[in-house]
């Protein structure tokens, strides 16, 4: 393995993220090559996790930019500050400055407010971590606008012209898939697609997030919750199900699943009330053993 | 390895990516030659790793990618296979090449692609217009020519226009009078003549609001009649409506969207008989729509209208049919279960699957004929 890759992933797990190979090459590759990244998988697997811990493990600024439908660049990019153009203008009352001239001045730099693209991009000492957080969720016109910050690290403020980055932002864009990203934004990224933990990823992250729990309750948890995603539910429970729930049993001062303790405590793996009655039924059938027992 | 062996095999690699239909831009590969000084050559897994990462764009194009992968750089090294890529990349036996050719496409396929062509070079679609009292608009497309299809471009346009009408949550510029929302930008503009008084209030108002269309359409060996005619709709649909997103099964779920947003009709049935879906095969409806519940979760929503096309032979288990169907209806906006049986005044939605999935489809109705078709905008717009 390459020293840098290595030391990217040690970096990662003192942050405490729990960092396969994929995750820390397509990281490395995405900053060395100065490309955004793409990462894409079920919800609670960890994606906006990945930017956090970059964040911290480059010691970076971390910007994030929530998605929603109707995003728009406004609430993306910039806004004016409308309170102090007012003022200013009540305050130039008088002035022998034409209309234009007052125009050029309310709509300078002075009167803009940075939202999270542009603060992304013009951050003087060093290049921040940009998450883009469902990407997904925002709509066609929103991702086709955010092509030019991706690709040329500069957007245009029509008032004022093109601002340019000086020191480009490390991208992360996450997905949940709700919505087909467009092939070229696709083609701008590196791609990592973040599968479901595997049974020992999944319980060193249990532990390492939950240090107070004892072995074999982390075991259970684990394997009952990976168990779960097995079945055909409506929401399949993510690793952050699995902390929650590993949280809550701690809470309780468990060290074993037993029964009475799985039926109260259901609701923090289980988000969907058809899901717990389905889970519910199966334990009463055949018993709590089948989704904790091992092999 | 020598570093010029390894651009050359770099390169090489990408030339067989894309000749087995995986998109890879120029640009790829050179990326994918500058990650060369970046790696650890000696690692395979690493190398793999960064190729995937560089190389790929979404999902499904991974289990391609590392197949191929393995044919390219693996030849009998497979103790190479390093702890976390051995997860995602399980030793899986190389899949055999027959099944990876599009010979599965069959003839069915090429049949409509030559009936589009007819349609391509035939009539403008202004010249027919059947009316409700049409005898044609009554006839079965069972018993349909080719030369008819036009009729659906006509039909197309009205049921993209009934979806075509809400109100987004994303605000524009509303003309004088209009808008209910101030428009702080322009109203600031607009007081520079008076000195910082607002005396000239802009308004801003919410865009219309499209809705979204998910089709699933059943192209197995008993729809044979009707999937062309369906699937001319589809692409149709595909093309005045920007939000359609298309799949078909017969034995499996394909996605089949960027394929008909092709140019024309001909080019997209072309790329659709080079893809894997099994034309006019069996049919696993349950076991289709649930793939396409687990694997595109969220594709549906409040403002999605979810149609599924199919006479409801199903040859697998009800339960699996009635699962996925209720994981849909419970996201969905509506669901329409298009049955083109349902033509037939003696049919009776008898077969088990049909009785799985009824409970679970907002709207039961036939589609077998224009004016059925019809009748569907009513249930199209939200």
């Amino acid at each position: 393995m390459k020293e840098e890759i290595a030391r990217l992933r040690d970096a990662m797990e003192r942050e405490a993220y729990v960092t396969d190979r994929a995750t820390a090459t397509a990281a490395y590759l995405a900053m060395t090559l100065h490309k955004p990244l793409l990462i894409e998988g079920h919800p609670g697997v960890g994606k906006t996790e990945v930017a956090k811990v970059l964040a911290r493990a480059l010691e970076a600024e971390l910007i994030r930019l929530q998605c929603y439908e109707g995003l728009d660049v406004n609430t993306a990019l910039y806004e004016w500050n409308y309170a102090k153009q007012l003022l200013h203008i009540k305050l130039q009352e008088g002035s022998s400055a034409s209309t234009r001239e007052r125009e050029a001045e309310i709509f300078s730099r002075e009167f803009l407010l940075e939202r999270p693209l542009l603060r992304a991009i013009t951050n003087a000492d060093a290049s921040p971590v940009l998450l883009v957080d469902e990407v997904d969720r925002s709509d066609e016109e929103f991702e086709a606008f955010l092509l030019e910050v991706l690709s040329d690290h500069q957007v245009t403020i029509p008032e004022i012209g093109t601002i340019s980055a000086t020191h480009p932002p490390y991208v992360v864009l996450t997905s949940n898939r709700s919505r087909e990203l467009s092939e070229a934004l696709r083609r701008r990224c590196l791609y990592l697609w973040v599968d479901y933990p595997t049974f020992d990823k999944e319980l060193r992250i249990v532990r390492n997030k939950v240090p107070q729990i004892e072995a074999r309750l982390a075991d259970e948890v684990v394997r009952f919750v990976q168990r779960l995603r097995g079945r055909k539910l409506s929401k399949t429970p993510g690793v952050a199900e699995s902390l929650d729930w590993a949280q809550a049993l701690v809470a309780l001062g468990a060290d074993a699943l037993g029964d009475e303790l799985v039926d109260e405590t259901l609701g923090c793996v289980l988000k969907d009330d058809a899901d717990i009655r389905d889970v519910r039924s199966a334990i009463a059938e055949q018993g709590l053993s089948v989704l904790v027992s091992e092999g | 390895m020598q570093s010029t062996d390894v651009i050359e095999r770099v390169t090489g690699f990408c030339r067989l990516l894309r000749e087995k239909g995986l998109q890879v831009t120029p640009s790829e590969s050179i990326d994918a030659v500058r990650s060369l000084a970046l790696l650890d050559l000696a690692d395979r897994t690493e190398l793999y790793l960064a190729l995937r990462a560089l190389l790929t764009t979404r999902r499904d194009d991974l289990p391609l990618f590392d197949a191929l992968f393995a044919e390219w750089w693996h030849q009998g090294d497979d103790s190479q296979a390093g702890s976390d890529a051995g997860q995602s990349r399980r030793r899986r036996s190389m899949p055999n090449a027959k099944a990876q050719e599009p010979q599965a496409a069959g003839g069915a396929l090429r049949r409509w692609a030559q009936a589009g062509d007819a349609m391509d070079e035939g009539q403008s679609p202004g010249l027919s217009s059947p009316s409700s009292n049409d005898s044609r608009s009554k006839k079965d497309f069972a018993s349909f020519e080719s030369t008819e299809l036009a009729d659906i471009e006509r039909l197309t346009a009205m049921l993209a226009r009934r979806l075509n009408a809400r109100r987004s949550r994303r605000w524009h510029p509303a003309r004088a009078g209009n808008g209910v929302r101030l428009d702080l930008r322009r109203t600031i503009r607009l007081s520079l003549k008076t000195g910082g008084d607002a005396i000239e209030l802009a308004r801003r108002e919410r865009k219309l609001r499209r809705t979204k269309l998910v089709a699933l359409c059943d192209v197995s060996g008993s729809m044979d009649l009707y999937s062309r005619f369906l699937l001319q709709l589809l692409y149709a649909l595909q093309h005045a409506f920007a939000r359609v997103e298309t799949f078909v099964f017969s034995t499996r779920l394909v996605r089949i969207t960027e394929a008909l947003a092709r140019d024309t009709y001909r080019t997209a049935l072309d790329s659709l008989t080079r893809s894997e879906t099994d034309w006019s095969g069996g049919t696993r409806i349950g076991e289709s729509i649930a793939d396409f519940v687990v694997g595109w979760p969220r594709l549906i929503d409040r403002r999605t209208v979810v149609i599924v096309l199919s006479d409801g032979w199903d040859t697998g288990e009800p339960e699996i049919l009635g699962d996925a169907m209720r994981a849909i209806h419970r996201r969905a906006g509506r669901v329409v279960w298009l049955n083109p049986l349902l033509g037939n005044p003696t049919y009776k939605p008898l077969t088990r699957g049909m009785q799985a999935a009824l409970p679970q489809a907002d709207v039961f109705a036939p589609c077998h004929n224009l004016s059925s078709l019809e009748a569907l905008g009513r249930h199209l717009s939200l």
